[in-house]
């Protein structure tokens, strides 16, 4: 969509179920936490069990660290047609993380078919650009906080 | 000097995100030329991750690069050359 403004980015609400945002889970390292993510979007409906191995195998070709603490855990290309709809899920790790040398305390898990997520993403990069938002997100406690920041 | 720049249309089918936006970007940090990326009304650092994702730019969006520092050129050149290919149909020859 080479028309839409690059600058007003918007969330599908739908894409976050309420019941995909866990805020105090903690994880020994990087691949358990990303089991993790993928397990919540594997519990929500929005992908078939293998889409996890998909989504370690991404990140051992690519780390999906963003920056602010935040990694973005995904699948491959060739994982999409294990993609049933497309979804989001927030994993917060209050103790951290340790990603490949980033300390990372929230993962936002992906599940995308298409381009569905671009715009997604550049509304959680928005959001991680402005400090004080950035914080917000990292230290919600609350579902609803988490929900309300990122659709 | 002046101000060079390229114009190019994002060819990754998944758009500037995640995989194709980190090989950008660690490529713009590796040619340490600084590089601003524009989409719509919107410019950041090409070494910016976030920055880049934020365009949220799909398919087919047109991006214009621009650099008026010393070797802008041929930074320019191999950035452009970048975004015009697609990245995510690569992946399966450097996974």
């Amino acid at each position: 969509m080479p028309d839409q403004p690059a600058d007003a980015p918007a969330m599908r609400p739908d894409l976050l179920d309420p019941r995909a945002v866990l805020l105090h889970e903690s994880a020994a390292d990087r691949a358990e936490a990303i089991r993790r993510c993928g397990r919540v979007l594997v519990e929500v409906g929005a992908v078939a069990e293998s889409y996890v191995d998909a989504m370690l195998e991404r990140e051992n070709s690519i780390s999906t660290y963003v920056g602010e603490g935040v990694a973005i855990p995904h699948g491959t290309a060739a994982a999409k047609e294990v993609v049933r709809r497309d979804a989001i899920c927030v994993v917060r790790f209050p103790g951290g993380v340790d990603w490949d040398g980033e300390r990372v305390t929230l993962c936002v898990g992906i599940a995308a078919k298409g381009d569905g997520h671009v715009p997604l993403l550049a509304a959680l990069a928005d959001i991680l650009l402005d400090p004080e938002r950035a914080r917000t997100l990292r230290e919600a406690t609350e579902v609803h906080q988490v929900i309300k920041e990122l659709t | 000097m002046g101000l060079h720049h390229r114009t190019v249309t994002v060819a990754s089918a998944a758009g500037l995100h995640a995989r194709p936006a980190k090989l950008f970007v660690q490529e713009a940090v590796r040619l340490g030329v600084p590089v601003r990326i524009r989409a719509g009304e919107r410019t950041v650092p090409a070494t910016s991750m976030l920055g880049v994702l934020s365009l949220g730019a799909s398919q087919g969006t047109e991006v214009t690069l621009e650099s008026d520092a010393p070797g802008a050129e041929d930074a320019l050149d191999a950035l452009a050359a970048l975004l015009a290919r697609d990245l995510d149909a690569e992946e399966t020859l450097d996974a």
